[in-house]
């Protein structure tokens, strides 16, 4: 978990260690997660909606037992809420929010691999054109076949983020 | 009122909750340490304080007591600005914590003393807290005196020794143990005033066998343990040695009897006594010239002393009624069991996830339409929704327990402030969440404190308003709509508006002009530092009190409303909602999505017709000639519009509101447990929680009353919207 409490943009923390992360994909392009983060991969099965919530959070589901939120990461990036498939993933993640441990579900296009990435591999994020917002990127990791960005959990998942989307998303409805 | 064990009961959970007050007081400590300034945690030291001052107060643990009143004032003078933290101060407040720790620790259960108290250290650190106070030392009255009828009873004074003898068997060395080492552990207990070695049993040295133990003990210990703390020392030797344990203060027969089993010789033994000062030799001889004067056979040496008039009977029981005592506490202590909470809730967690699998293993054997295997999944399935249902229960205590120490708390305080008061208790039997329970005690304690101290009027007082001089106080829980309703209601003489608001102003937390409602003046109470005592007493006036309360209904996510009139009571009543716990709720549909509504708020359902809503979301029918307002869930959620014909209508209500929900389908009842939707849902309106349904889908919970605000605050909004267009309109002309 020790990734996960980085400030953004600063990648180069773990000096010459090379760090496990999950790569997936939404729509077009490759992301990766601190393995850390990650506590399983589920199919993509059935969502209870939660109205009045940003259209990002996808509703609710039930892990063993534990209701657990769904975050669909395209429609969090911008993009159009995703259309399941056979490809289709809920990335369980558990992280910190507000001192709590929060279990989270992500919904994402597909799984990829497990990366090893150094530190050396890392580039940071270009002012623009990487399709999401630039804050929501730890670094680019390098690879033979292009990019992998590195998200931020922290701030795809700012609970101040989502706070004020949901005050709006209430309001508008 | 209450017995003994009641009360022994009663402390147990003080201990624990003093601990608990001790711990968090060291945490605020600790963030103070890093930050001296931080106001939340100089709150939360002075409110622990102040409620372990509270609650040792009932229990009349007078040393605990003056020195947390001690800590309390410099927490208060801190808090109020006049004096500033330093980290010098805050190692002696932790040092203090300590104490205070120690003190606890010591306390005894039975006779409800603080043992051995340490009354010189606590003036150490008494004064040299003052003392880095600085200038402040002259404000801090020094500690008070123990009392006389106070006097603690210390272990070494005032009681007699323990005697114990051991005999051990040959094979001790050979099973490794070392009698040595019991006897150092046995010094842990008290003090051993006298012990003698007995090495009779030495042959020669040339039929020695050097691995054998052929050595007996007789030891004098003085200790305020019990007869079985002291064999526990010896617990795993009991099986090598003769072990005789003789209470302190034992009859003389009972050390004739001693004497006699020993297998040594009378004198020898008797030598040993009188040397370790438990026999005078006086006693010794009587006892044996009288044992042996008997006639044949003998009687019981007790008996012969008793009717020799030598020992009372009472001295003869005295000692072994004691050991009765501390048998029966064992008993009844192990008829309970301590679990941690998130144990149940993973069992709780657990069997519903069994009852899914279960329904879905009935599910298979339908299809596969084999009766035996059909019949044999029922049976699974009708066990599994026993356990269900017991599993469920675990969690859920009546509040009759924390009802019951009221009692106490209502007798000591109305004596000290010498009024008479009568304790009513009702609803004692209503369930609640263990959860619940443990956080509302708190709470409960300062709103029965200040209504005994502020709202009941002393008895000429009384008298002279015309009500009877006994004042009342009563404490009330029901169930409400799925919420718990916990009253505390007293006969005195209300709450005084006019000094409330005066107090406000003074204290700056309203403007004097602000034009209050009855009620707004009432909440006022509730705000932090706000108190209307003019003497600061023992028992409250800090102004601590209320905002502990506050703050701890805030996190069981409750309300509290105040009802008062004037000269005739006052009641508080708190709402809480059964989270965590088990609600009756009513599972509806909305095209695929489930929602449950609280069982409590449903007063009837009917079929919609097929007049459409005004404006589409909302309107009214008629229901029975009067008007019902409504609201169609769906379009309220933003759901996709329903393609059902034939909908519903649940009709619901809180208090006296009432409104229509228009939904697809109704379910029926069902009995879930309420699972927290989490921090992203925190700001969520309308719904409460979810719940896994028995097909594993996830339901969501709906709340009412926060349904009900919205709609309110819906209908606000557009009505002040209005009024400001007519505003408009108004000043157009003038310009």
């Amino acid at each position: 978990m020790s990734n996960a409490v980085q400030p953004s943009g600063a990648y180069g923390g773990l000096a010459g260690h090379s760090v496990q992360h999950l790569s997936f994909r939404v729509r077009q392009a490759r992301y990766a997660l601190p393995i850390d983060l990650v506590r399983e991969i589920i199919e993509y099965g059935e969502i209870t909606t939660v109205p009045m919530m940003p259209v990002f959070i996808h509703g609710v589901i039930n892990l063993r037992g534990n209701v657990v939120p769904v975050l669909d990461l395209a429609a969090r990036f911008g993009f159009e809420l995703t259309v399941p498939s056979k490809r289709t993933c809920i990335v369980i993640i558990e992280l910190a929010l507000d001192d709590q441990q929060q279990r989270i579900g992500l919904v994402v296009d597909a799984v990829d691999a497990v990366l090893d990435i150094a530190p050396g591999e890392v580039e940071p994020p270009p002012p623009f054109g990487a399709g999401i917002r630039t804050d929501f990127i730890l670094g680019m990791a390098r690879s033979d076949n292009g990019f992998t960005i590195i998200l931020d959990m922290r701030r795809v998942l700012s609970l101040d983020d989502i706070r004020q989307l949901s005050l709006a998303a209430a309001q508008g409805a | 009122m209450l017995n003994g064990e009641q009360w022994s009961q009663l402390l147990q959970s003080f201990l624990e909750e003093g601990g608990d007050l001790l711990k968090q007081a060291e945490e605020c400590l600790l963030v103070l340490d890093g930050d001296l300034a931080d106001e939340e945690a100089i709150n939360g030291l002075f409110r622990a304080m102040h409620t372990l001052k509270g609650s040792a107060g009932l229990f009349s643990l007078t040393p605990v007591v003056a020195f947390t009143h001690q800590l309390e004032s410099l927490l208060m003078a801190v808090r109020d600005g006049e004096r500033s933290l330093t980290p010098n101060l805050i190692s002696l407040m932790l040092r203090c914590l300590d104490e205070l720790g120690s003190m606890i620790g010591r306390i005894n259960v039975e006779t409800g003393a603080v043992e051995g108290n340490d009354e010189v250290l606590q003036t150490q650190l008494l004064n040299a807290l003052a003392a880095e106070m600085g200038q402040g030392s002259d404000s801090l009255p020094t500690p008070t005196a123990p009392r006389e009828g106070q006097v603690q009873r210390a272990p070494a004074t005032g009681e007699g020794a323990w005697h114990i003898s051991l005999r051990f068997s040959p094979d001790l060395y050979r099973n490794g143990f070392d009698p040595a080492a019991f006897v150092r552990y046995l010094s842990r207990l008290g003090e051993i005033t006298h012990l003698e070695v007995l090495d009779e049993n030495l042959p020669d040295f040339h039929q020695m066998d050097p691995e054998a133990c052929y050595l007996g003990m007789e030891i004098s210990l003085r200790s305020a343990s019990s007869k079985a703390e002291i064999e526990e020392v010896f617990e795993f030797i009991l099986d090598f040695c003769k072990l005789r344990i003789l209470p302190p203060e034992s009859s003389l027969s009972d050390y004739l009897q001693l004497i006699r089993e020993l297998p040594e010789t009378d004198e020898r033994i008797g030598s040993i006594l009188v040397a370790s000062g438990l026999l005078t030799e006086h006693e010794l001889n009587t006892g044996l010239t009288m044992q042996a004067q008997g006639e044949e056979p003998r009687a019981p040496l007790g008996s012969v002393l008793v009717e020799a008039g030598m020992v009372a009977p009472a001295v003869v029981n005295a000692a072994l009624e004691k050991q009765q005592v501390v048998r029966e506490r064992r008993a009844q202590e192990s008829s309970l069991i301590k679990v941690a909470a998130h144990k149940l809730d993973e069992l709780i967690n657990l069997v519903g996830e069994l009852v899914i699998s279960a329904a879905g293993a009935q599910l298979q054997a339908r299809a596969h339409g084999h009766s035996d295997f059909i019949e044999s999944t029922q049976v699974v399935n009708r066990h599994v929704e026993q356990i269900r249902e017991a599993a469920l229960k675990l969690r859920m205590i009546e509040i009759g327990d924390t009802f019951n120490r009221f009692h106490r708390v209502v007798r000591d305080v109305s004596q000290e402030l010498g009024k008479k008061i009568r304790l009513e208790v009702r609803g004692a039997d209503t369930e609640l969440d263990k959860s619940v329970t443990d956080k509302i005690a708190d709470p409960l304690t300062h709103l029965v404190r200040n209504a005994i101290d502020h709202g009941i009027e002393s008895a000429e007082e009384r008298l002279a308003a015309g009500k009877p001089a006994e004042g009342h106080l009563a404490l009330n829980a029901y169930h409400e709509s799925g919420m718990i309703v916990i009253e505390v209601s007293d006969d005195g003489r209300g709450l005084n508006t006019a000094r409330i608001r005066q107090k406000a102003i003074d204290k700056g937390l309203i403007d004097p002009n602000a034009n209050l409602s009855e009620h707004d003046l009432h909440m006022l109470i509730f705000a932090a530092g706000f108190s209307t005592a003019d003497s600061v007493s023992n028992l409250s006036g800090r102004g601590v009190g209320m905002d502990v309360v506050r703050s701890a209904i805030d996190q069981l996510r409750g309300t509290v409303e105040i009802e008062s009139r004037p000269g005739l009571g006052c009641t508080f009543r708190i709402r809480l909602p059964l989270t965590l716990a088990i609600i009756e709720g009513f599972l509806v549909s909305l095209g695929g999505e489930y929602f449950v509504i609280p069982l409590d708020m449903v007063t009837e359902c009917m079929e919609l017709g097929d007049q459409p809503l005004i404006d589409g979301i909302y309107g009214y029918l008629n229901l029975r000639g009067k008007p019902l307002p409504c609201i169609d869930l769906s379009a309220h959620f933003d759901l996709p519009a329903s393609a059902v014909r034939r909908r519903n209508i649940v009709v619901v209500s809180q208090g006296r509101q009432q409104a229509g929900l228009i939904v697809d389908q109704l379910h029926g009842e069902l009995q879930t447990v309420i699972k927290p939707l989490g921090l992203l849902f925190q700001h969520l309106q309308g719904i409460s929680g979810s719940t896994i349904l028995g097909s594993g889908q996830v339901a969501l919970i709906l709340d009412i009353p926060s349904l009900f605000r919205q709609l309110q605050a819906l209908v606000d909004t557009g009505a002040s919207e209005t009024r400001s267009v007519q505003n408009r309109q108004e000043l157009l002309p003038r310009l």
